[in-house]
């Protein structure tokens, strides 16, 4: 027993430590195909601009285009991007969903 | 070697050696602001589970010298544990910038939740000095409790704010079963004899 449960417990840490994602979130996955198909991510902030967000920051999480910006509502967001069709997927602040497109 | 291991500043230096990379890396504009969040919440949690893990282990294997070691200096790891959450939420607030931004998403679950983690951790590392100890008494250990609910938010936050569990569960179910292990154990070793 005195050693039991040592022993149980840093099986369970070993377990449970990979299941971690790397870098991925797991918000959302886009699977667009391959990256020479897409638009380009100044493409993306031009068009949001234009509509009236701002624009922070962006990158690429799980195939899509992730921002981070203020909607032209003025909401503080992290939201998705199709990188293929621009679409917006999904909006949420801080983890607190907003949007979703059905499907996503 | 020992020596130097045992010096009180010696151990504040290991304890913000994360702190003093993550902020250099910030000031030389490697690090955005934002990116800041996650790193230095992540030390805060990392911290905060460490020293709440020490008492169970104590309980668990017993006396061992390394423990020991260890659980003499928890204050100075619940105490670094606070440090890492102020400098997360200062970078918050350079992140966000302005105050109405900040109003406009306290309520949203992954940020209340920080904001009351933070509020019940500020009392704790306010507390955790001698002068309070001796001024505080038995009192001292009942205000030291506050660290469980401020540990079931801080996951809360972690959970909400990414919208994901994996990451945060990593973390916490260690701590999780190390809880529930001394309290399973606590009847074995309530009947052996004294000082076996």
């Amino acid at each position: 027993m005195r050693k039991l449960i040592p022993l149980a417990l840093t099986a369970t840490v070993v377990a449970v430590l990979p299941s971690a994602p790397a870098s991925a979130t797991g918000v959302m996955k886009c699977n667009a195909g391959p990256q020479s198909g897409w638009q380009t991510q100044d493409v993306l902030k031009a068009k949001l601009i234009k509509e009236g967000w701002t624009v922070r920051k962006s990158k690429v999480d799980g195939g899509c285009y992730e921002v981070y910006g203020t909607t032209p509502e003025g909401d503080r967001v992290e939201a998705y991007f199709h990188p293929v069709t621009l679409e917006k997927l999904y909006v949420a602040r801080r983890g607190q969903v907003l949007f979703r497109k059905p499907g996503y | 070697m020992r020596t130097i291991l045992n010096n009180k500043h010696v151990v504040w230096l290991l304890l913000s050696v994360p702190a003093i990379l993550l902020v250099s890396g910030w000031w030389q504009g490697r690090i955005d602001s934002m990116d800041m969040l996650h790193p230095t919440g992540e030390w805060s949690a990392r911290l905060m589970i460490f020293a709440m893990a020490l008492s169970p282990l104590l309980a668990i294997l017993g006396p061992k010298r390394w423990l020991n070691w260890l659980v003499a200096r928890r204050r100075a790891i619940g105490v670094a544990a606070f440090g890492y959450a102020l400098v997360h939420l200062i970078f918050y607030l350079i992140d966000m910038g302005n105050l109405d931004d900040i109003l406009a998403e306290w309520l949203a679950p992954g940020i209340w939740t920080g904001w009351a983690a933070f509020a019940l951790m500020l009392p704790l590392a306010l507390t955790s000095n001698d002068a309070s100890m001796r001024w505080l008494r038995a009192g001292w250990k009942r205000l030291q409790r506050l660290v469980y609910p401020a540990a079931l938010l801080t996951m809360l936050h972690w959970f909400w704010v990414h919208n994901s569990y994996a990451a945060a569960l990593a973390h916490f179910v260690p701590l999780g079963l190390l809880l529930l292990a001394r309290f399973i154990k606590k009847p074995f070793l309530q009947m052996k004899p004294q000082g076996v």
